[in-house]
């Protein structure tokens, strides 16, 4: 999904589509978490505009739904960058090697980040890859694979 | 009910029969972060099966998330009897001919039925279809349950000494029965956020056998006199999402929510919320914060939510294991059980059911699941609010109250407990909501303490007392009971300032 712009030229378009995505969700303040996630699902994150539209629609005054929205720590209120590896880095996994991993990835600085608990204890060491796959059981050698392979695609495509 | 035929045979009765060969492919999360597809294809597996005309089932984990990349073959006899075998780790290689051999009609086998019937039993072998789950035995105690009054489902309940699995073990009944003495409408809550590090078996649950979720609400419902239901799941649990929306459109589509199955003036009304992030949204209070539209903080507790819940009106909160086990109250065996979550410096990681009445010792399960003893210094339980078990402690029985949620992390002889300690204090930190001053300045000023090179415990210990005294909700309460236990359990590791 191509993360909203309001520089865009389908900008308008967009959000005049989230408008009507909203109306069918009851216009109450019950419905403000999953607003969100229906502006986040359409937009890839929630830029202002999307927030103004959803408390127009559900009639909460602006501020209080910024409040809630800042905190959840899953609604992204900054256009998201794409392409990084996420290392877990839960009990489990840090006991499993996730500094290997971590070591691995970090041959190619920008493409690293860290995660807390992705609640996949039971394969540990796990990482989130640069399509938003998880990969579990990783190895160093696995990761440097990967890479290679990644690095492949890109020069073929 | 309108009348006593029984609805469940009338749907099984209209069924077509399967085939008698079956592979059925285990990609849950954990398949799929092992790549089970591509594996099954490269090792040939997926070519068997069809040459042998064997139908192909995509399910779930079985809970042996040690045995992922997995698959199982299953053949039905005659009898109706199953022959299964699993086949587990299948990234490191697959002998086709043993697997040929059960998928094989023609081949002989001695029948093997584990005759399970806990909360797992149904994990790995549904192939996300109504009717399996019904031909597995699903909604079958509701149709029991159905023919009593409420009354004596509360008496069941509270005989059965169930508690909530979600980690705090209120007696289940006692809260069923405080909400529906109190004037409805009444509103039931299950708390499917799971946010805890080191527990994934709601997950699991959600993934595996979504109806026994559905079937122990609607007993919930009855009982209680439910009007709502809200289902608030982990936002990041794609998959439980998927499945439990699939498994209650199938409900709803086949009758089960509807007049033909419940009993007389009994609606059911289950609508389905996704969490988006924050361990402290696993917490009811914020969990009704977080339904009703406003920022997911805790409430002042009392009033209960049994009393005021959502909207103010009285509300069950269960977890989704606390409901699941519901339905396995009314068979004989076995009695009720918990879920743990098992990893860590351990052979078989995955989720495991252990017997809920303290007959079973640490040392008895973690040689059960493949521990070396010898290499396991001791246990973390329950993740960034638990407490430690050394090696010494292992021949003690597993108490539920001491559990939390199930979740068991193995340590291992080069773990460092200051680390972990220190790895659990920082996710209290990051993970604290703000809204209370002791868990807000506490927990970061806790994480500081800590880090020092000589940690002062007076000041730690006095911290932790406020912090456990005047929070809001019990993320402050025991952000530092890991700290305490590891304290206590590891004095060594530990230089005092004062000393």
């Amino acid at each position: 999904m191509i993360p909203f712009d309001v520089t865009a030229d389908d900008a308008g378009d967009r959000l005049a589509n989230l408008e009507k995505q909203l109306l069918t969700l009851p216009s109450r303040k019950s419905y403000l978490l999953p607003a969100f996630h229906m502006a986040q699902e359409y937009l890839d994150w929630l830029p202002r505009e999307s927030i103004l539209v959803i408390a127009s629609h559900l009639r909460i005054p602006l501020s209080e739904v910024y409040a809630t929205a800042t905190a959840y720590s899953e609604l992204r209120l900054e256009k998201p960058e794409y392409g990084a590896w996420y290392v877990c880095t839960g009990v489990a996994c840090e006991a499993a090697g996730a500094q290997r991993i971590i070591d691995a990835i970090k041959i190619v600085p920008e493409k690293f980040g860290r995660t807390d608990c992705q609640f996949l204890c039971s394969l540990a060491p796990i990482c989130t890859d640069h399509r938003g796959k998880i990969l579990g059981r990783l190895t160093e050698n696995r990761v440097r694979a990967l890479f290679l392979e990644d690095s492949g695609d890109q020069q073929t495509s | 009910m309108t009348s006593q035929q029984s609805f469940l045979k009338t749907i099984l009765d209209e069924s077509s029969k399967h085939s008698i060969a079956k592979l059925f492919i285990h990609k849950g999360t954990c398949g799929d972060a092992t790549d089970i597809v591509s594996v099954c294809e490269k090792q040939g597996i997926i070519e068997l099966a069809m040459s042998l005309n064997a139908e192909i089932i995509e399910t779930s984990c079985d809970g042996r998330c040690w045995a992922a990349p997995s698959v199982t073959a299953q053949k039905i006899d005659d009898g109706g009897v199953s022959y299964s075998r699993r086949f587990d780790r299948i990234d490191l290689g697959v002998k086709l001919k043993e697997l040929a051999e059960v998928l094989d009609l023609s081949t002989v086998h001695n029948v093997f039925d584990d005759g399970a019937t806990g909360l797992t039993s149904r994990f790995g072998q549904l192939d996300g279809t109504f009717l399996a789950a019904v031909e597995h035995g699903a909604y079958g105690v509701a149709e029991k349950v159905f023919r009593q009054d409420q009354k004596s489902i509360l008496s069941k309940i509270e005989e059965s000494k169930l508690s909530g699995r979600g980690g705090a073990h209120f007696p289940t009944g006692l809260k069923w029965r405080l909400a529906a003495q109190n004037e409805g409408p009444r509103y039931l809550v299950v708390n499917a956020e799971e946010g805890e590090p080191g527990v994934f078996k709601d997950r699991h649950l959600l993934e595996a056998d979504p109806h026994r979720l559905i079937e122990g609400i609607l007993i919930c419902c009855y009982a209680v006199g439910v009007e709502k239901t809200f289902v608030y799941i982990n936002g990041q649990a794609h998959k439980g999402i998927e499945s439990f929306m699939t498994a209650l459109e199938q409900a709803q589509n086949s009758g089960i929510t509807g007049p033909k199955f419940l009993p007389e003036k009994m609606a059911v009304d289950i609508e389905v919320r996704a969490g988006a992030g924050g361990y402290v949204c696993g917490e009811e209070s914020v969990i009704l914060n977080s339904i009703e539209g406003e920022r997911p903080v805790p409430r002042f507790k009392p009033p209960f939510a049994t009393d005021e819940g959502l909207w103010g009106m009285p509300t069950v909160i269960n977890n989704v294991e606390t409901l699941a086990a519901v339905t396995t109250l009314w068979q004989d065996f076995p009695p009720p059980t918990k879920l743990v979550s098992l990893s860590g410096n351990i052979a078989r990681p995955g989720v495991y059911e252990i017997p809920a009445d303290g007959t079973l010792s640490w040392n008895g399960f973690l040689l059960s699941v493949g521990a070396e003893l010898q290499t396991v210094p001791a246990i973390l339980l329950g993740g960034p609010s638990g407490t430690f078990v050394t090696r010494e402690k292992f021949d003690e029985q597993i108490e539920m109250k001491n559990i939390g949620a199930g979740g068991i992390f193995v340590l291992s002889p080069n773990s460092s407990i200051k680390e972990i300690t220190n790895s659990l204090a920082g996710y209290n930190e990051r993970e604290s909501c703000g809204e209370c001053t002791p868990c807000r300045e506490g927990t970061i000023r806790l994480t500081q303490l800590l880090q020092q090179e000589t940690v002062n415990l007076k000041k730690v210990e006095e911290l932790i007392e406020v912090m456990e005294e005047a929070s809001l909700c019990m993320l402050g309460g025991m952000a530092g009971r890991p700290v305490k236990s590891a304290i206590e359990n590891f004095p060594a590791t530990w230089i005092s300032a004062e000393q």
